[in-house]
Protein backbone atom coordinates (compact mmCIF):
# COMPACT_ATOMS: atom_id res chain seq x y z
CA UNK A 1 0.00 0.00 0.00
CA UNK A 2 2.76 2.39 0.85
CA UNK A 3 6.64 2.19 0.45
CA UNK A 4 8.67 4.77 1.57
CA UNK A 5 12.33 4.98 0.09
CA UNK A 6 15.18 6.57 1.74
CA UNK A 7 13.31 9.03 3.26
CA UNK A 8 15.28 12.52 4.23
CA UNK A 9 13.49 15.70 5.43
CA UNK A 10 13.82 18.22 8.03
CA UNK A 11 12.95 22.28 9.04
CA UNK A 12 15.08 24.52 7.42
CA UNK A 13 18.31 23.84 7.99
CA UNK A 14 18.03 20.87 10.23
CA UNK A 15 17.90 17.17 9.09
CA UNK A 16 15.89 14.97 11.19
CA UNK A 17 14.91 12.08 9.22
CA UNK A 18 18.22 10.45 7.36
CA UNK A 19 16.88 7.69 4.84
CA UNK A 20 13.47 6.25 6.22
CA UNK A 21 12.76 3.08 4.90
CA UNK A 22 9.01 1.89 5.32
CA UNK A 23 7.07 -0.57 3.83
CA UNK A 24 3.14 -0.82 4.94
CA UNK A 25 1.02 -3.87 3.61
CA UNK A 26 -2.19 -3.49 2.55
CA UNK A 27 -5.22 -4.31 5.38
CA UNK A 28 -2.55 -4.40 8.31
CA UNK A 29 -1.46 -1.69 11.07
CA UNK A 30 1.83 -1.22 10.88
CA UNK A 31 3.14 0.77 13.83
CA UNK A 32 6.53 3.50 14.22
CA UNK A 33 8.60 3.36 17.45
CA UNK A 34 11.13 5.30 19.16
CA UNK A 35 11.72 7.96 21.92
CA UNK A 36 11.17 11.64 21.98
CA UNK A 37 12.40 13.31 18.88
CA UNK A 38 13.59 10.59 16.72
CA UNK A 39 11.36 11.70 14.06
CA UNK A 40 8.15 9.66 14.06
CA UNK A 41 5.75 12.44 13.56
CA UNK A 42 8.67 13.89 11.26
CA UNK A 43 7.73 10.70 9.30
CA UNK A 44 4.08 10.94 9.27
CA UNK A 45 4.19 14.79 7.94
CA UNK A 46 6.86 13.91 5.25
CA UNK A 47 4.07 10.77 3.99
CA UNK A 48 0.90 13.24 4.52
CA UNK A 49 2.86 15.84 2.41
CA UNK A 50 2.51 18.26 5.29
CA UNK A 51 6.27 18.26 5.52
CA UNK A 52 7.95 18.79 2.13
CA UNK A 53 11.09 15.71 1.40
CA UNK A 54 14.39 16.59 0.78
CA UNK A 55 14.81 13.44 -0.73
CA UNK A 56 13.83 9.84 -1.45
CA UNK A 57 10.59 8.10 -2.69
CA UNK A 58 6.98 8.00 -0.58
CA UNK A 59 4.71 5.11 -3.19
CA UNK A 60 1.02 4.67 -2.63
CA UNK A 61 -0.62 2.41 -4.41
CA UNK A 62 2.08 1.42 -7.09
CA UNK A 63 1.69 5.56 -7.28
CA UNK A 64 4.45 8.23 -7.18
CA UNK A 65 3.20 11.13 -4.53
CA UNK A 66 6.49 12.27 -2.96
CA UNK A 67 5.72 15.93 -3.62
CA UNK A 68 1.95 16.26 -3.88
CA UNK A 69 0.25 18.24 -1.54
CA UNK A 70 -1.72 17.07 1.14
CA UNK A 71 -5.38 17.66 -0.59
CA UNK A 72 -4.16 15.79 -3.33
CA UNK A 73 -3.11 12.50 -0.74
CA UNK A 74 -6.93 13.26 0.64
CA UNK A 75 -8.22 12.56 -2.83
CA UNK A 76 -6.78 9.04 -3.07
CA UNK A 77 -7.50 7.85 0.47
CA UNK A 78 -5.09 9.18 2.32
CA UNK A 79 -5.51 10.59 5.70
CA UNK A 80 -4.17 11.57 9.03
CA UNK A 81 -4.81 12.10 12.54
CA UNK A 82 -3.05 14.65 13.68
CA UNK A 83 -1.04 14.64 16.99
CA UNK A 84 -3.26 16.41 19.68
CA UNK A 85 -6.47 15.98 17.86
CA UNK A 86 -6.94 19.47 16.45
CA UNK A 87 -10.61 19.03 16.79
CA UNK A 88 -12.60 22.39 16.18
CA UNK A 89 -13.37 23.06 19.65
CA UNK A 90 -15.96 25.55 19.02
CA UNK A 91 -18.12 23.40 16.86
CA UNK A 92 -20.56 20.62 17.40
CA UNK A 93 -19.59 17.01 16.92
CA UNK A 94 -21.76 16.82 14.19
CA UNK A 95 -20.20 19.73 12.63
CA UNK A 96 -17.04 18.46 13.09
CA UNK A 97 -17.63 15.59 10.89
CA UNK A 98 -19.22 16.95 8.43
CA UNK A 99 -15.96 19.28 8.06
CA UNK A 100 -14.39 15.99 7.82
CA UNK A 101 -16.02 15.22 4.27
CA UNK A 102 -14.96 18.24 2.92
CA UNK A 103 -13.41 16.61 -0.41
CA UNK A 104 -15.52 16.15 -3.12
CA UNK A 105 -15.94 12.21 -3.01
CA UNK A 106 -16.39 12.12 0.48
CA UNK A 107 -19.42 14.95 0.39
CA UNK A 108 -21.33 12.61 -1.65
CA UNK A 109 -21.05 9.99 0.77
CA UNK A 110 -21.92 12.14 3.73
CA UNK A 111 -24.98 10.52 5.34
CA UNK A 112 -23.55 6.94 4.43
CA UNK A 113 -20.65 7.63 6.56
CA UNK A 114 -22.00 9.62 9.27
CA UNK A 115 -23.79 6.38 9.58
CA UNK A 116 -20.95 4.05 9.56
CA UNK A 117 -19.26 6.65 12.12
CA UNK A 118 -22.18 6.90 14.21
CA UNK A 119 -22.36 2.54 14.52
CA UNK A 120 -18.70 2.57 15.38
CA UNK A 121 -18.52 5.67 17.81
CA UNK A 122 -22.73 5.43 19.54
CA UNK A 123 -21.48 8.29 22.01
CA UNK A 124 -20.56 10.42 19.38
CA UNK A 125 -24.19 10.20 18.20
CA UNK A 126 -25.44 11.18 22.18
CA UNK A 127 -23.45 13.90 21.74
CA UNK A 128 -23.97 15.11 18.37
CA UNK A 129 -24.96 18.53 19.48
CA UNK A 130 -22.33 18.69 22.15
CA UNK A 131 -18.74 21.16 21.23
CA UNK A 132 -16.12 19.25 20.61
CA UNK A 133 -14.03 21.07 23.33
CA UNK A 134 -16.28 19.75 25.64
CA UNK A 135 -15.72 16.12 25.29
CA UNK A 136 -13.43 13.77 27.50
CA UNK A 137 -9.82 12.99 26.28
CA UNK A 138 -10.81 9.71 25.32
CA UNK A 139 -14.53 11.36 23.57
CA UNK A 140 -12.03 13.75 21.72
CA UNK A 141 -10.08 10.76 20.34
CA UNK A 142 -12.70 9.19 18.95
CA UNK A 143 -14.17 12.21 17.28
CA UNK A 144 -10.84 12.75 15.66
CA UNK A 145 -10.59 9.44 14.46
CA UNK A 146 -14.26 9.60 13.48
CA UNK A 147 -13.97 13.17 11.31
CA UNK A 148 -10.73 11.50 9.62
CA UNK A 149 -13.05 7.87 8.35
CA UNK A 150 -15.50 10.73 6.69
CA UNK A 151 -13.02 11.83 4.11
CA UNK A 152 -13.46 7.99 3.03
CA UNK A 153 -9.82 7.08 3.28
CA UNK A 154 -8.77 3.79 2.54
CA UNK A 155 -5.23 4.31 4.54
CA UNK A 156 -4.80 6.25 7.87
CA UNK A 157 -1.90 7.88 9.82
CA UNK A 158 -2.62 8.20 13.30
CA UNK A 159 -0.01 10.69 15.87
CA UNK A 160 -0.04 9.42 19.03
CA UNK A 161 -3.64 8.72 19.63
CA UNK A 162 -3.29 7.46 22.69
CA UNK A 163 -1.51 10.40 24.16
CA UNK A 164 -2.86 11.71 27.69
CA UNK A 165 -5.25 8.78 27.93
CA UNK A 166 -6.27 6.83 30.76
CA UNK A 167 -4.84 3.18 29.91
CA UNK A 168 -8.45 1.80 29.69
CA UNK A 169 -9.25 4.37 27.37
CA UNK A 170 -5.79 3.66 25.67
CA UNK A 171 -7.30 -0.35 24.89
CA UNK A 172 -10.38 0.75 23.91
CA UNK A 173 -8.69 3.35 21.10
CA UNK A 174 -6.52 0.40 19.98
CA UNK A 175 -9.64 -2.03 19.27
CA UNK A 176 -11.07 0.61 17.29
CA UNK A 177 -8.40 0.33 15.32
CA UNK A 178 -8.64 -3.46 15.00
CA UNK A 179 -12.25 -2.87 14.00
CA UNK A 180 -11.26 -0.12 11.32
CA UNK A 181 -9.23 -2.58 9.59
CA UNK A 182 -11.25 -5.87 10.30
CA UNK A 183 -14.85 -3.63 9.02
CA UNK A 184 -13.80 -1.35 6.95
CA UNK A 185 -10.55 -2.47 5.41
CA UNK A 186 -8.47 0.03 6.21
CA UNK A 187 -4.74 0.60 6.07
CA UNK A 188 -3.33 2.13 9.56
CA UNK A 189 0.00 3.43 10.48
CA UNK A 190 0.24 4.38 13.66
CA UNK A 191 2.80 6.15 15.52
CA UNK A 192 2.75 5.44 19.12
CA UNK A 193 4.77 5.84 22.39
CA UNK A 194 2.60 3.48 24.44
CA UNK A 195 5.07 0.42 23.90
CA UNK A 196 3.02 -2.10 25.12
CA UNK A 197 -0.41 -0.84 23.53
CA UNK A 198 1.42 -0.41 19.64
CA UNK A 199 2.94 -3.86 19.98
CA UNK A 200 0.05 -5.29 21.07
CA UNK A 201 -2.32 -3.99 18.32
CA UNK A 202 0.26 -3.85 15.56
CA UNK A 203 1.08 -6.29 12.79
CA UNK A 204 4.53 -5.32 12.27
CA UNK A 205 6.69 -2.77 13.54
CA UNK A 206 9.43 -0.08 13.08
CA UNK A 207 11.56 1.40 15.41
CA UNK A 208 13.74 4.62 14.53
CA UNK A 209 16.19 6.19 16.54
CA UNK A 210 17.74 9.60 15.49
CA UNK A 211 16.19 9.64 11.91
CA UNK A 212 16.97 6.45 11.20
CA UNK A 213 15.48 2.76 11.59
CA UNK A 214 17.24 1.12 14.02
CA UNK A 215 15.05 -2.27 13.83
CA UNK A 216 11.71 -3.93 12.08
CA UNK A 217 9.91 -6.80 12.25
CA UNK A 218 6.91 -8.62 14.15
CA UNK A 219 5.80 -7.55 17.18
CA UNK A 220 6.47 -10.61 18.73
CA UNK A 221 9.28 -10.81 17.06
CA UNK A 222 10.94 -7.84 18.60
CA UNK A 223 9.40 -8.10 22.17
CA UNK A 224 12.03 -10.80 22.91
CA UNK A 225 14.63 -8.67 21.49
CA UNK A 226 17.10 -7.49 24.29
CA UNK A 227 17.42 -4.40 23.12
CA UNK A 228 13.91 -3.30 22.70
CA UNK A 229 13.27 -5.06 26.35
CA UNK A 230 16.00 -3.21 27.71
CA UNK A 231 14.92 0.38 26.09
CA UNK A 232 11.46 0.57 25.86
CA UNK A 233 9.75 -1.88 28.38
CA UNK A 234 12.59 -1.54 31.62
CA UNK A 235 12.75 -5.60 32.04
CA UNK B 1 -32.00 31.10 -1.67
CA UNK B 2 -32.75 31.62 1.92
CA UNK B 3 -29.85 31.13 2.95
CA UNK B 4 -28.85 34.10 0.89
CA UNK B 5 -31.36 36.09 1.81
CA UNK B 6 -32.06 36.29 4.91
CA UNK B 7 -28.60 37.13 6.43
CA UNK B 8 -28.92 40.59 4.44
CA UNK B 9 -31.87 41.90 5.96
CA UNK B 10 -30.32 43.31 9.18
CA UNK B 11 -27.62 44.37 6.35
CA UNK B 12 -29.99 45.75 3.87
CA UNK B 13 -32.23 47.75 6.82
CA UNK B 14 -29.39 49.14 8.25
CA UNK B 15 -27.87 50.21 4.79
CA UNK B 16 -31.21 51.75 4.41
CA UNK B 17 -31.38 53.57 7.36
CA UNK B 18 -28.48 55.57 7.38
CA UNK B 19 -28.72 56.07 3.56
CA UNK B 20 -32.03 57.77 4.59
CA UNK B 21 -30.15 60.04 7.56
CA UNK B 22 -27.69 60.90 4.76
CA UNK B 23 -30.35 62.36 3.08
CA UNK B 24 -32.45 63.89 5.43
CA UNK B 25 -30.50 66.95 5.59
CA UNK B 26 -27.61 68.57 3.76
CA UNK B 27 -25.66 68.47 6.92
CA UNK B 28 -25.64 64.90 7.53
CA UNK B 29 -24.54 63.88 4.57
CA UNK B 30 -20.95 64.31 5.66
CA UNK B 31 -20.97 62.19 9.08
CA UNK B 32 -22.81 59.50 7.43
CA UNK B 33 -19.91 59.55 3.97
CA UNK B 34 -17.82 59.48 6.75
CA UNK B 35 -18.88 56.22 9.08
CA UNK B 36 -19.76 54.90 5.27
CA UNK B 37 -15.97 54.33 4.67
CA UNK B 38 -15.29 53.06 7.75
CA UNK B 39 -18.18 50.20 7.19
CA UNK B 40 -17.20 49.53 3.62
CA UNK B 41 -13.62 48.95 4.74
CA UNK B 42 -14.48 47.05 7.70
CA UNK B 43 -16.24 44.61 5.38
CA UNK B 44 -13.64 44.62 2.75
CA UNK B 45 -10.52 43.47 5.31
CA UNK B 46 -13.30 41.04 6.98
CA UNK B 47 -13.07 38.70 3.77
CA UNK B 48 -9.49 38.34 4.64
CA UNK B 49 -8.93 38.76 8.45
CA UNK B 50 -12.40 38.04 9.21
CA UNK B 51 -12.43 34.73 7.20
CA UNK B 52 -8.95 33.37 7.83
CA UNK B 53 -8.21 34.94 11.16
CA UNK B 54 -4.62 36.24 8.98
CA UNK B 55 -4.13 39.82 10.45
CA UNK B 56 -1.95 42.25 7.56
CA UNK B 57 -0.43 45.32 8.32
CA UNK B 58 0.05 46.28 4.91
CA UNK B 59 -3.33 46.12 4.17
CA UNK B 60 -3.62 50.18 3.25
CA UNK B 61 -1.47 49.26 0.17
CA UNK B 62 -4.09 48.21 -1.52
CA UNK B 63 -6.33 51.19 -0.96
CA UNK B 64 -3.40 52.96 -2.53
CA UNK B 65 -2.89 51.04 -5.42
CA UNK B 66 -6.99 51.52 -6.02
CA UNK B 67 -6.54 54.89 -5.50
CA UNK B 68 -3.89 55.49 -8.14
CA UNK B 69 -5.30 52.89 -10.88
CA UNK B 70 -8.72 55.75 -10.59
CA UNK B 71 -6.02 58.47 -10.70
CA UNK B 72 -3.92 57.17 -13.81
CA UNK B 73 -6.99 56.59 -15.71
CA UNK B 74 -7.83 60.35 -15.32
CA UNK B 75 -4.38 61.62 -16.08
CA UNK B 76 -3.55 59.25 -19.02
CA UNK B 77 -6.80 58.78 -20.40
CA UNK B 78 -9.14 61.71 -20.17
CA UNK B 79 -10.03 61.48 -23.76
CA UNK B 80 -12.33 58.61 -22.32
CA UNK B 81 -15.08 61.20 -21.43
CA UNK B 82 -17.59 59.44 -18.52
CA UNK B 83 -16.08 56.25 -18.87
CA UNK B 84 -12.73 57.10 -17.82
CA UNK B 85 -14.73 56.35 -14.05
CA UNK B 86 -15.12 53.38 -15.00
CA UNK B 87 -11.50 52.50 -16.81
CA UNK B 88 -10.38 54.06 -12.73
CA UNK B 89 -12.07 51.43 -11.35
CA UNK B 90 -11.09 48.47 -13.28
CA UNK B 91 -7.57 49.63 -13.34
CA UNK B 92 -7.79 49.65 -9.40
CA UNK B 93 -8.75 45.96 -9.42
CA UNK B 94 -6.19 44.83 -11.55
CA UNK B 95 -3.15 47.22 -9.49
CA UNK B 96 -4.83 45.49 -5.82
CA UNK B 97 -5.49 42.46 -7.16
CA UNK B 98 -2.19 42.22 -8.71
CA UNK B 99 -0.22 42.99 -5.55
CA UNK B 100 -2.33 41.12 -3.20
CA UNK B 101 -1.18 38.03 -5.64
CA UNK B 102 2.48 38.71 -5.76
CA UNK B 103 2.51 39.22 -2.07
CA UNK B 104 0.33 36.35 -1.47
CA UNK B 105 2.12 33.90 -2.91
CA UNK B 106 5.35 34.89 -1.40
CA UNK B 107 3.95 35.81 2.46
CA UNK B 108 0.93 33.52 2.65
CA UNK B 109 3.36 31.07 3.13
CA UNK B 110 4.30 32.38 6.85
CA UNK B 111 1.81 31.85 9.78
CA UNK B 112 0.48 34.13 12.22
CA UNK B 113 2.83 36.60 13.46
CA UNK B 114 5.36 36.26 10.65
CA UNK B 115 2.56 36.89 8.16
CA UNK B 116 1.78 40.16 9.88
CA UNK B 117 5.38 41.53 10.20
CA UNK B 118 6.03 40.28 6.54
CA UNK B 119 3.46 42.65 5.56
CA UNK B 120 4.06 45.49 6.90
CA UNK B 121 6.98 46.06 5.09
CA UNK B 122 5.40 45.39 1.60
CA UNK B 123 3.39 48.90 2.39
CA UNK B 124 6.14 50.67 4.05
CA UNK B 125 8.15 49.69 0.98
CA UNK B 126 6.01 50.38 -1.96
CA UNK B 127 5.64 53.85 -0.62
CA UNK B 128 9.31 54.38 -0.82
CA UNK B 129 9.42 53.10 -4.18
CA UNK B 130 6.76 55.28 -5.44
CA UNK B 131 8.44 58.10 -3.51
CA UNK B 132 11.71 57.31 -4.39
CA UNK B 133 12.01 56.42 -8.24
CA UNK B 134 9.11 59.18 -8.55
CA UNK B 135 6.61 56.63 -9.61
CA UNK B 136 3.38 58.23 -10.63
CA UNK B 137 4.34 61.74 -9.66
CA UNK B 138 6.72 60.52 -6.81
CA UNK B 139 5.88 62.27 -3.47
CA UNK B 140 3.72 64.78 -5.29
CA UNK B 141 1.45 62.73 -6.05
CA UNK B 142 -1.23 62.74 -8.84
CA UNK B 143 -3.90 65.66 -8.57
CA UNK B 144 -7.19 64.85 -11.00
CA UNK B 145 -8.98 67.88 -10.34
CA UNK B 146 -8.57 70.14 -13.49
CA UNK B 147 -9.29 67.19 -15.35
CA UNK B 148 -11.94 66.32 -13.95
CA UNK B 149 -13.45 69.84 -14.86
CA UNK B 150 -11.73 69.58 -18.18
CA UNK B 151 -13.96 66.09 -19.23
CA UNK B 152 -16.86 66.98 -17.02
CA UNK B 153 -17.23 71.01 -16.48
CA UNK B 154 -17.27 71.89 -13.25
CA UNK B 155 -21.20 71.34 -11.46
CA UNK B 156 -20.86 67.59 -12.80
CA UNK B 157 -17.25 67.55 -11.31
CA UNK B 158 -18.78 68.61 -8.01
CA UNK B 159 -21.25 66.46 -7.55
CA UNK B 160 -19.11 63.70 -8.66
CA UNK B 161 -17.01 64.34 -5.62
CA UNK B 162 -19.45 65.61 -3.25
CA UNK B 163 -22.15 62.67 -4.07
CA UNK B 164 -21.67 59.93 -6.69
CA UNK B 165 -18.16 58.78 -4.98
CA UNK B 166 -20.19 58.61 -1.63
CA UNK B 167 -22.77 56.38 -3.26
CA UNK B 168 -19.80 54.28 -5.00
CA UNK B 169 -18.87 53.14 -1.29
CA UNK B 170 -22.21 52.44 -0.17
CA UNK B 171 -22.48 50.37 -3.49
CA UNK B 172 -19.17 49.02 -3.48
CA UNK B 173 -19.79 47.79 0.81
CA UNK B 174 -23.00 46.78 -0.21
CA UNK B 175 -21.24 44.15 -2.79
CA UNK B 176 -18.71 43.39 -0.43
CA UNK B 177 -21.37 42.15 2.01
CA UNK B 178 -23.32 40.46 -0.48
CA UNK B 179 -20.46 38.62 -1.58
CA UNK B 180 -19.67 38.23 1.93
CA UNK B 181 -22.84 35.92 2.58
CA UNK B 182 -22.29 34.00 -0.42
CA UNK B 183 -18.92 33.29 0.31
CA UNK B 184 -20.04 31.92 3.88
CA UNK B 185 -22.57 29.55 2.62
CA UNK B 186 -20.31 28.41 -0.35
CA UNK B 187 -17.71 25.29 -0.21
CA UNK B 188 -15.05 28.11 0.14
CA UNK B 189 -16.35 29.42 3.30
CA UNK B 190 -16.38 25.87 4.74
CA UNK B 191 -12.62 25.57 4.01
CA UNK B 192 -11.91 29.31 5.27
CA UNK B 193 -13.36 28.13 8.53
CA UNK B 194 -11.15 25.13 8.78
CA UNK B 195 -8.08 26.90 7.72
CA UNK B 196 -9.24 29.76 10.46
CA UNK B 197 -9.77 27.41 12.80
CA UNK B 198 -7.07 24.98 12.97
CA UNK B 199 -5.15 24.94 9.59
CA UNK B 200 -3.17 21.49 9.62
CA UNK B 201 -6.35 20.10 10.56
CA UNK B 202 -7.71 21.78 7.54
CA UNK B 203 -5.27 20.05 5.36
CA UNK B 204 -5.11 16.94 6.22
CA UNK B 205 -9.36 17.17 5.67
CA UNK B 206 -8.38 17.43 2.23
CA UNK B 207 -8.71 21.53 1.90
CA UNK B 208 -6.33 23.00 -0.36
CA UNK B 209 -5.21 25.64 2.02
CA UNK B 210 -2.87 27.86 0.48
CA UNK B 211 -5.15 28.54 -2.86
CA UNK B 212 -8.39 29.72 -0.34
CA UNK B 213 -6.33 32.12 1.55
CA UNK B 214 -5.07 33.71 -1.41
CA UNK B 215 -8.73 33.78 -2.96
CA UNK B 216 -9.92 35.55 0.39
CA UNK B 217 -6.52 37.69 0.08
CA UNK B 218 -7.33 38.93 -3.66
CA UNK B 219 -10.60 39.25 -3.22
CA UNK B 220 -10.30 41.36 0.05
CA UNK B 221 -7.37 43.50 -1.96
CA UNK B 222 -10.22 44.22 -4.99
CA UNK B 223 -12.72 45.94 -2.50
CA UNK B 224 -9.86 48.15 -0.84
CA UNK B 225 -9.10 49.18 -4.30
CA UNK B 226 -12.29 49.74 -5.35
CA UNK B 227 -12.54 51.92 -1.92
CA UNK B 228 -9.45 53.63 -2.31
CA UNK B 229 -10.37 55.11 -5.78
CA UNK B 230 -13.48 55.93 -5.28
CA UNK B 231 -13.21 56.65 -1.27
CA UNK B 232 -9.84 58.28 -1.90
CA UNK B 233 -9.62 59.47 -5.34
CA UNK B 234 -13.19 60.60 -6.87
CA UNK B 235 -13.92 61.96 -3.28
CA UNK B 236 -10.90 64.17 -2.80
CA UNK B 237 -9.36 64.68 -6.19
CA UNK B 238 -6.10 64.00 -5.43
CA UNK B 239 -3.48 61.11 -4.38
CA UNK B 240 -1.16 62.05 -2.22
CA UNK B 241 1.72 59.14 -1.16
CA UNK B 242 1.64 59.80 2.36
CA UNK B 243 -1.66 60.22 2.59
CA UNK B 244 -2.70 56.82 0.84
CA UNK B 245 0.05 54.45 2.27
CA UNK B 246 -0.57 55.57 5.74
CA UNK B 247 -0.63 52.97 8.18
CA UNK B 248 -3.47 54.28 10.24
CA UNK B 249 -5.85 52.38 8.06
CA UNK B 250 -4.46 49.18 8.30
CA UNK B 251 -4.90 49.42 12.18
CA UNK B 252 -8.71 51.45 11.99
CA UNK B 253 -9.81 48.19 10.00
CA UNK B 254 -8.40 45.77 12.02
CA UNK B 255 -9.82 47.63 14.70
CA UNK B 256 -13.09 47.55 13.14
CA UNK B 257 -13.37 44.32 12.36
CA UNK B 258 -12.26 42.97 15.58
CA UNK B 259 -14.69 45.92 17.48
CA UNK B 260 -17.59 44.09 15.29
CA UNK B 261 -16.84 40.56 15.52
CA UNK B 262 -14.33 38.72 12.89
CA UNK B 263 -15.56 36.17 10.34
CA UNK B 264 -19.16 37.38 10.57
CA UNK B 265 -20.85 39.26 8.17
CA UNK B 266 -22.98 41.99 10.14
CA UNK B 267 -19.79 42.70 12.23
CA UNK B 268 -17.71 45.02 10.11
CA UNK B 269 -20.90 46.82 9.73
CA UNK B 270 -21.57 47.45 13.16
CA UNK B 271 -18.13 48.24 13.88
CA UNK B 272 -17.22 50.98 11.34
CA UNK B 273 -20.88 52.31 12.56
CA UNK B 274 -19.18 52.39 16.24
CA UNK B 275 -16.06 53.19 15.53
CA UNK B 276 -16.76 56.19 12.27
CA UNK B 277 -19.25 57.51 15.11
CA UNK B 278 -17.46 58.04 17.86
CA UNK B 279 -14.45 59.47 15.53
CA UNK B 280 -16.94 61.53 13.72
CA UNK B 281 -18.59 63.39 16.78
CA UNK B 282 -15.70 62.98 19.36
CA UNK B 283 -13.81 65.56 16.86
CA UNK B 284 -16.78 68.04 16.67
CA UNK B 285 -16.86 67.70 20.82
CA UNK B 286 -13.75 67.39 22.29
CA UNK B 287 -11.33 68.40 19.01
CA UNK B 288 -7.71 66.79 18.97
CA UNK B 289 -8.23 64.06 21.58
CA UNK B 290 -11.21 61.90 19.66
CA UNK B 291 -7.96 59.57 19.50
CA UNK B 292 -7.53 59.38 23.07
CA UNK B 293 -11.10 58.89 24.18
CA UNK B 294 -11.54 56.23 21.21
CA UNK B 295 -8.78 54.06 21.94
CA UNK B 296 -9.75 53.62 25.55
CA UNK B 297 -13.66 53.19 24.40
CA UNK B 298 -12.71 50.36 21.81
CA UNK B 299 -10.36 48.88 25.19
CA UNK B 300 -13.56 49.09 26.99
CA UNK B 301 -15.79 47.75 24.25
CA UNK B 302 -13.34 44.61 23.24
CA UNK B 303 -12.95 43.84 26.92
CA UNK B 304 -16.69 43.13 27.34
CA UNK B 305 -17.25 41.57 23.93
CA UNK B 306 -14.29 39.55 23.40
CA UNK B 307 -15.57 38.26 20.30
CA UNK B 308 -17.01 41.71 18.91
CA UNK B 309 -20.12 43.13 19.22
CA UNK B 310 -22.19 41.06 16.61
CA UNK B 311 -19.97 37.64 17.71
CA UNK B 312 -21.78 37.97 21.10
CA UNK B 313 -25.43 39.01 19.97
CA UNK B 314 -24.84 35.53 17.65
CA UNK B 315 -23.85 33.82 19.88
CA UNK B 316 -26.95 35.27 21.98
CA UNK B 317 -29.32 34.62 19.71
CA UNK B 318 -28.29 31.21 19.25
CA UNK B 319 -30.94 28.17 18.47
CA UNK B 320 -33.79 31.00 18.47
CA UNK B 321 -35.32 32.05 15.56
CA UNK B 322 -33.11 35.21 15.00
CA UNK B 323 -30.79 32.97 14.58
CA UNK B 324 -30.75 32.71 10.50
CA UNK B 325 -30.79 36.72 10.30
CA UNK B 326 -27.81 36.98 12.25
CA UNK B 327 -24.01 35.59 10.74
Amino acid sequence: MLKVEKLETGYSSMQVLWGIDIQVEKKSITTIMGPNGAGKTTTLRAIMGMLKPWSGKIMYDGKDVTDLPPHSKVDMGMTMVLEGRHLFGNMSVRENLMMGAYSEKAKEKMEDSLEIVYSLFPILKEREEQKAGTLSGGQQQMLAIARALMARPEFIMLDEPSQGLAPIVVDQVMDTLKKLREELGITILLVEQNVMASLKAGDYTYIIENGRVVSHGEPSRLIDLKEVRKAYLGI
Amino acid sequence: MRRYVRPMIPVIILYLTLLLVGLSSESRWQPVAFIMFYIALGQALNMFLGMTGYVDFGYVAFLALGSYGMALAFSSFSSLGLWVILLGFVLAIIMSSLLSLAVGAIALRLRGAYFAIATIGVNEGFRYLVEGVRLWGGSEGIIISSTMKDIFGSDLSNYISTFVADIMVFVIGFIAAFLTVYIINSRIGYALMAVREDEDAARVMGVFATKYKIMAFAMSAIFAGLIGASAWTLKLTYVFPEDVFNITYTVEAIAIVMLGGAGTLTGPIMGGLIYGFLRYYLSTVLPGFQLLVVAPLLVLIVTIFPEGVMGYVKRKVRNTRFEKYII
